[in-house]
């Protein structure tokens, strides 16, 4: 495990100096107050002290200061996003609060803003309602308003157009980066001085990949210029049902495919099944048999879509073609895909932007967790039937939710594992859940999205060696001394734990 | 009887999202007037002065994991900046996880000063001013001069309804007590005061003395415990008894509470009060946080911990809260001339005026900044009249405006816009003029 060495009063001081005692704290209980274990990972350390830079030359010089301690440094902003923004090693380091880094500046003529990590998708939305209601920030969808929309942006996560544009990190046309040298640097056509963001691929080889899905263990991300979407004011929600995971996949399948045309206006296009439903509420003062959801109307199987339409003309269009083709699908298929019946509070909740659709799980048992993979979005009918059987199997709710990632070429498949944190034991019993359904579903050549440190990120690396390889070696290039967030994704192995390395065995 | 380790579950819901930390946080395409006040806002009167994550109720519902955890030892730093907190309870009401914040708020500092860290100066005085026989409030008053503002006959053995006059009413406000009295005289209530009532205890349970809290608590429920309703002209000993004496006490009241807001909306609904009279102003209402929002929420808890099926329950619990937040709005729709100008925040988005919770006593500054924020957002209504029906809320809006006064007078700078102009209006007073 890398030697690191633990934040002393002379770095504090240091730290100080940059950006003022009002912005610097080793306060025990502000130091716990950052804390959190759950949604998107277990594994979190405390920090030895937090700071809060205003912009981007502080953020260059608490690096240098990193540094020349050797203490490891975590960016955090809304800490939500994706990344899972704590120290999960010891010493916990210097916690780099970005969230007074909120400067947000848009140009509708170009069609991109940019933005600094701490502007919260809640406050994107609420400005752009406001002065640009014909624009939309390619905010995330479920997450709640405190998320980042450059979290979000730099961990290639869920946006709410992600159905027709894909991951938001396709969104990206330019970073702002802060190495852990504390050297700066612009990608794309903004590394041209004077020049804005417009082109992604810029005067040459374009290092952005690098940073996107690092989580922060790279460099710091300080500006991120990101395409805005149209708005158009005609949306509605409709939603199918389907007595399989494979006949709500199918039907979107065939939507997505045609790419254009209605396949354009379906923007988010996502499903679960019934237990969703149940598992928002707390286990014990709520059904838990599915004959009660039958009898309320709700389908075992579901997928909604999003539509958004220029006019009423367009969604009425839209809405055919969608309606046609789930009863073309019934036919081929010899099924039923009922459409559901939306209440029109569901369906305005669901247009409304952000929304906390993802986070009442924590009602069910006193906690829960996000585990996310990618896969082919055919592919991911096998993945949620197998992954609901074991968490049945390891005495977990079933809980399940997919979206379509462009046009159904990928799918994000999480199923949302509720479980009484109090539990005795019960973190063993989710690592070994996740240990199984890792290893059978890498075999299947799917991609865990945010990796467990101990679970999913050796047993990746060991089927990815150059990869992984590579990465380490861009990785030392870059932070040779690994002060930076030196946590989930274990690049190296080394800088995480002393436990034998996966690639060596 | 509840307590920290009670709550451990409720905590562990936490997934710190953050929600917690804004007005409309599940309401974001909310539409309001100016870019200012549209969509969520931040809205946690001590995480927008302090900023820093443990001001905010997501990290405090940290800190609590962590001493629940024994992951960290109560100290006197950890007590001062989980005190620095209003406990208004916005952030209840955006929970998605309906955790109970505020009582896991206040029951970490009860357990920080169990552990045995000292109060804080201003409330430790509190707590040895209310458990003193001879005062049994926190204003150093003569427990003997409780009701000596009170025309009418004390301790009545012949009525059933009895006015709980609050400390602030019995010594400092003696004006709204009377006032009090003269509406319960005009909607024909045959009611008395109590000699032997104390403090409710409020002040002492919000701010961790819980011993003195179960004292008092304990003292008044045996002094009233033979009267069939008890009316109230103050939002914090509303709330205590209402919510808290259930809560801590682990039984039902033996009596029905009303605040006399309520029963003003009592007989306005079943059409047995018209108000004649005219008040021919702009009004901006603040709800105060203890009469409308806790109650608000208690409302909605009762609701769902009766519920053995949240899914089908949760709609009818949310209604009876909204139905509770729409109370003073149908009282004072009921004034003829009287025109009401919402502000962007209301009912469970209010912002608090920044005086509860024991932070008015102890942190004086807050208490103020806070209150200027609802200034500027009130006078961003255009009304005249800020209107509220809470002593605090009427305390600490009449210092935010003496402070922005005193300003425009060393700077000779208009103010208005900021709330300067605006007259602080306790709706009791407006009810006993019109009836």
């Amino acid at each position: 495990m890398s030697n690191y060495n633990k934040v002393t009063d002379e770095v504090v001081k240091k730290l100080v100096a940059i950006c003022g005692d009002e912005f610097v704290t080793t306060s025990e209980p502000l130091l716990h107050s950052y804390m959190a274990r759950g949604i998107m990972g277990l594994e979190a350390e405390l920090p030895e002290v937090i700071v809060r830079p205003s912009n981007t030359e502080e953020v260059s010089k608490i690096l240098v200061v990193a540094n020349e301690n050797l203490s490891p440094i975590t960016p955090a902003a809304g800490g939500l996003s994706g990344g899972f923004a704590l120290p999960t090693i010891q010493p916990g380091g210097i916690l780099m609060d970005l969230t007074r880094m909120n400067k947000m500046t848009v140009d509708t003529e170009n069609r991109v803003m940019v933005v600094e990590p701490g502007v919260r998708c809640g406050d994107a939305w609420r400005i752009f309602k406001k002065r640009w209601p014909d624009w939309a920030p390619p905010i995330p969808d479920g997450a709640p308003p405190g998320a980042t929309i450059l979290g979000d942006a730099i961990e290639r996560g869920f946006s709410l157009v992600t159905g027709r544009y894909g991951p938001q990190a396709d969104m990206i046309i330019g970073l702002e980066v802060v190495l852990p040298s504390g050297e700066t640097f612009r990608t794309g056509s903004w590394a041209l001085d004077d020049a804005k963001a417009f082109y992604r691929w810029g005067v040459g080889p374009n290092p952005d990949g690098l940073f996107l899905g690092s989580q922060g263990s790279m460099g710091i991300v300080t500006k991120a210029a990101i395409k805005i979407i149209p708005h158009p004011h005609f949306k509605t929600i409709v939603a199918y049902g389907g007595d399989s995971w494979e006949n709500i996949v199918g039907p979107a399948w065939e939507i997505g495919k045609q790419e254009m045309g209605v396949a354009e206006n379906t923007v988010m296009v996502q499903g679960g099944n019934w237990p969703l439903v149940m598992t928002r509420w707390p286990k014990t003062n709520v059904p838990r048999d599915y004959e009660f959801y039958k009898k309320i109307g709700i389908d075992e199987y579901w997928m909604n879509s999003e539509v958004w339409a220029h006019s009423q003309e367009e969604l009425d269009f839209a809405l055919k073609r969608i309606d046609e083709t789930y009863k073309e699908y019934e036919i081929k298929k010899n099924t039923k895909c009922p459409p559901q019946s939306l209440h029109p509070k569901q369906v305005a909740s669901r247009l409304k932007k952000p929304n906390l659709i993802a986070v009442p799980y924590g009602l069910y048992e006193a906690g829960f967790l996000f585990i996310t993979w990618y896969c082919p979005w055919l592919e991911s009918a096998k993945m949620m039937e197998e992954y609901c059987a074991a968490m049945e199997n390891h005495g977990f709710a079933p809980t399940m939710w997919v979206a379509s990632i462009d046009h159904a070429r990928q799918a994000i498949v999480m199923p949302i594992l509720c479980f009484d944190s109090d539990e005795k034991g019960v973190f063993d019993r989710i690592r070994e859940f996740n240990l199984e359904t890792t290893k059978s579903f890498l075999k299947q050549g799917w991609i865990n999205y945010r990796p467990d440190p101990f679970v999913h990120a050796p047993e990746t690396f060991r089927k990815s060696k150059m990869y992984y390889k590579m990465l380490v070696k861009f990785r030392k290039v870059l932070d040779p001394n690994l002060i930076l967030h030196p946590g989930r994704l274990a690049i190296p192995w080394a800088s995480v734990t002393d436990l034998p390395n996966p690639l060596e065995e | 009887m509840t307590s920290l380790e009670a709550l451990r579950k409720i905590n562990a819901r936490c997934i710190h999202c953050r929600a917690c930390q804004y007005a409309y946080s599940n309401e974001p395409d909310r539409e309001g007037d100016s870019e200012e006040f549209t969509g969520m806002l931040l809205s946690c009167p001590s995480g927008n002065l302090y900023a820093w994550e443990g001001y905010f109720n997501s990290g405090r519902m940290w800190i609590a994991r962590a001493f629940l955890n024994k992951e960290i030892e109560a100290s006197q730093e950890m007590l001062e900046v989980l005190e620095a907190c209003t406990t208004c309870a916005l952030c209840a009401e955006q929970c998605p996880n309906l955790i109970d914040t505020v009582e896991i708020i206040e029951e970490l500092r009860a357990a920080i000063i169990e552990a045995g860290i000292e109060p804080l100066p201003k409330h430790k005085k509190f707590g040895e001013m209310v458990s003193d026989k001879e005062l049994k409030n926190p204003y150093k008053e003569p427990r003997g001069e409780r009701t000596k503002w009170f025309q009418g006959v004390v301790d009545n053995p012949d009525a059933k309804v009895a006015y709980f006059v609050g400390c602030t009413g019995a010594y400092r406000q003696q004006h709204i007590a009377d006032k009090t009295t003269k509406i319960l005289d005009k909607l024909g209530f045959d009611y008395t005061v109590v000699s032997g009532e104390v403090c409710c205890g409020s002040p002492i349970l919000r701010t961790g003395m819980k011993p003195v809290f179960m004292d008092v608590m304990n003292e008044n429920l045996e002094v009233f415990k033979d009267f069939d309703l008890l009316v109230f002209s103050c939002a914090g000993c509303y709330k205590t008894f209402r919510n808290d004496y259930v809560n801590h006490s682990g039984k039902e009241l033996p009596f029905k509470v009303r605040h006399t807001v309520e029963l003003a909306y009592d007989l306005i609904s079943e059409g047995k009060l018209k108000i004649e009279k005219s008040y021919n102003k702009k009004v901006t209402w603040h709800d105060p946080c203890h009469s409308v929002r806790h109650v608000g929420l208690g409302i909605e808890k009762k609701i769902l911990n009766e519920s053995k099926n949240w899914l089908l329950d949760s709609r009818a619990a949310t209604k009876a809260k909204e139905a509770h937040y729409n109370i003073p709005r149908i009282v004072l729709n009921a004034i003829p001339g009287l025109e009401l100008i919402e502000m962007y925040r209301i009912k469970g988005d209010s912002f608090c005026c920044g005086a509860g919770g024991g932070v008015k006593a102890q942190f004086p500054d807050m208490a103020i900044k806070t209150s200027l924020e609802r200034l500027r957002e009130a006078a961003s209504t255009g009304a005249d009249v800020l209107m509220t029906s809470c002593p605090f809320c009427i305390t600490n809006f009449n210092d935010g405006i003496k402070a922005l006064k005193k300003e425009e007078e060393e700077t000779g700078k208009d103010l208005s816009k900021l709330g300067s102009k605006l007259e602080v209006v306790e709706l009791l007073e407006v009810l006993d003029e019109l009836l």
